[in-house]
């Protein structure tokens, strides 16, 4: 029996009604184990972006169940899912989001208070993390100022900041030419070697299959038998 | 927070676009609404300024400046009902005055006699020390261009009888849009022709241990021919009679809510507006694990710098401006409310703009941050 961490049992989530009622994910199941980097690939309309959505507590499944950090989420509210996601899991996302108005360092900032609340020494850990990424000269940049691969750099430190134990990432690369890819790729990957983490990425991007432990690939929905338990 | 200061100052432009928006609301209804309290108030200014206890007026008289006059019987009969332990008269109409000059001009003409109260125009101020002749006449400060005299006291003419400018008093401009002269009533009635004893007011005051409301009733029903109001019944119903049935008052009336209601929609539309600007951020802090009351508090916090900011600059652009209308408008009066009601009131509407662009805030969707 696995710790459950991070896994789906049976999920089944459509969209619509009617004619035009799409079935996002069909009967998924999938378990992602403490310390690994998995690879969600698939074809666009797959389900891919849901199948995280699913495991960010950011839907629920019409039918199934997600499990995060042991807890079956479906039967908690909408704040507790709220809390649980602030203290367990953090995104990244192909379009960075970050917050227009605020510097490199003060998005970070901003990443722990959320998960922290106000600390004095917010300034000093979000530097730090933003020196771990080689953006020591960038602190006081606006996102506008920073290149896609920067913008990315100071994303990713931004949901480290609070420490969650869960990544996820959706498309992290796909906004980023070859080497700020392959630096966003060397990144996760330490933060799975180094600090433990659990990260799931979603990408169309073949070279993250050197990077990860194992690679599922939906199609229409569903979990491709042949694709499952293949490891790097 | 720091993150409802940084949106404002790096959107400044279109953050003071909202400003902006809120200070033309709270100017606009500010001034609209000191031309309503002020209209309303200039309506019923004798009539307030009289310190009597009731209004005698021939039957249907709307306002103090349409009255018509009423026989000296009346004003017997009056006197002799219990409870009333003095009586006054007042009388206001169109007269032609000749200035200094020789031109001729239209005047309204107030007299009353001086016992109607400290704060009405008649000569005979119990609290002045210069000596005035009853006779003197006065004339409002706003009206002194039309008026056209170079010194006090001038001799001038009015309905061809020779008469005395001898001061000029402030605070009883009209909107009647010719020039008031002030006298006692023995005077005006002179110069209008009316008969010393006839009246066009009467005014009465009650004794202390008498109910104004049985007085009332008992002078209704020994002079039926006649209309008796309270002091506030004829104020009332002359702010009436100018607000709503003349189309003037109509107008300044719809114009101050019109006023009010574009400032609501200009407020509310402006912050709805500030705050879809920037929902995908909201998402994305949700989505981060931030609290709704996390949210709302930037919301918020970003609407109530702007309500606070626009009501300061609106108030202080009322400020001149009303300088400026008041010269223009004689009558026009913010009373001391308005702007704190207004600023109270802005406030209150970004807030409530805000919980409703709030609303669309926390229910956005979080797993949109994940199409980009
Ligand atoms: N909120 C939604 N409302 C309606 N339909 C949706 C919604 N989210 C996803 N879908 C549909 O569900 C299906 C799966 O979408 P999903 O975004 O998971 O695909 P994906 O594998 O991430 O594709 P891509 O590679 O293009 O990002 C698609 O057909 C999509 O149109
Ligand atoms: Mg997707």
């Amino acid at each position: 029996m696995p710790d459950r961490f991070l896994a789906v049992e049976e999920a089944r989530i459509s969209f619509g009604e009617g004619d035009a009622r799409v079935r996002a994910l069909r009967g998924v199941s999938a378990t992602f184990e403490r310390g690994t980097l998995s690879l969600v690939m698939g074809p666009s309309g797959s389900g891919k972006t849901t199948l995280l959505s699913l495991l960010g507590c950011l839907l629920s499944p019409d039918e199934g169940t997600v499990f995060v950090d042991g807890v079956a989420v479906n039967e908690l509210s909408a704040s507790e899912k709220t809390v649980l996601r602030r203290k367990k899991i953090s995104f990244v996302f192909q379009a960075f989001r970050l917050l227009h108005s605020l510097s490199a360092i003060d998005n970070v900032a901003l990443g722990l208070e959320i998960r922290d609340g106000r600390r004095a020494d917010q300034i000093v850990m979000a530097r730090e993390l933003l020196l771990q990424f080689g953006l020591g000269d960038k602190l006081n940049r606006e996102p506008s100022g920073l290149s896609p691969g920067e913008k990315q750099r100071v994303a990713i430190a931004r949901a480290l900041a609070g420490n969650p134990p869960i990544l996820l990432a959706d498309e992290p690369t796909a906004s980023l030419d070859a080497e700020a890819g392959r630096s966003i790729c060397q990144i996760l990957r330490s933060q799975v070697d180094k600090n433990g983490r659990t990260v799931v990425v979603v990408s169309h991007d073949p070279r993250w299959k050197e990077f990860a432990d194992r690679t599922i690939t939906l199609s229409d929905g569903q979990i491709k038998p042949q694709a499952q338990g293949q490891h790097a | 927070m720091k993150l409802a200061w940084q949106n404002i100052f790096h959107d400044r432009s279109r953050f003071l676009a909202t400003v902006l928006g809120v200070s033309f609301a709270v100017f606009l209804i500010v001034f609209q609404g000191s031309l309503l309290v002020g209209f309303l108030q200039a309506a019923s200014r004798f009539i307030n300024a009289s310190d009597f206890d009731i209004w005698i007026t021939a039957r249907g008289v709307q306002a103090f400046e349409f009255g018509a006059t009423l026989e000296a019987r009346e004003r017997e009969m009056a006197a002799g009902v219990p409870g009333v332990v003095e009586t006054g008269r007042a009388c206001m109409a169109f007269a032609v005055y000749r200035k200094p000059n020789g031109k001729q001009q239209v005047v309204a003409l107030v007299g009353a006699d001086s016992n109607l109260g400290k704060r009405f125009p008649v000569p005979e101020l119990a609290e002045t020390t210069e000596s005035r002749s009853p006779d003197a006449i006065l004339y409002d400060a706003s009206d002194r261009s039309l008026i056209e005299v170079a010194s006090l006291p001038a001799e001038v003419e009015i309905n061809g009888h020779r008469a005395n400018i001898e001061h000029e008093i402030e605070g009883f401009g009209g909107f009647l849009g010719v020039p008031s002269l002030f006298t006692s009533y023995r005077n005006a009635a002179r110069y209008l022709g009316v008969g010393p004893d006839d009246g066009m007011y009467v005014l009465l005051r009650v004794g202390k241990e008498y109910s104004v409301s049985d007085v009332q009733r008992n002078l209704r029903q020994r002079l039926p021919e006649v209309d008796v109001l309270t002091r506030e019944e004829f104020a009332h119903k002359s702010r009436m009679y100018w607000v709503i049935k003349t189309g003037a008052g109509s107008a300044i009336l719809t114009a101050a809510v019109l006023g009010f209601l574009i400032g609501l929609v200009v407020v509310s539309q402006t912050i709805y507006a500030n705050t879809m600007e920037n929902i995908e951020e909201y998402a994305t802090l949700k989505a981060l694990g931030a609290s709704r009351v996390f949210v709302a508090r930037i919301v918020l916090i970003q609407s109530l710098i702007c309500g606070a900011a626009g009501s300061i600059l609106g108030l202080l652009a009322v400020v001149p401006a009303m300088h400026y209308a008041r010269s223009l408008i004689p009558w026009i009066h913010t009373p001391w409310w308005l702007p704190l009601i207004m600023v109270v009131l802005s406030l209150l509407m970004c807030s409530l703009a805000s919980i409703a662009s709030v609303r669309s805030a926390l229910t956005v969707d979080p797993g949109r941050v994940f199409r980009a």
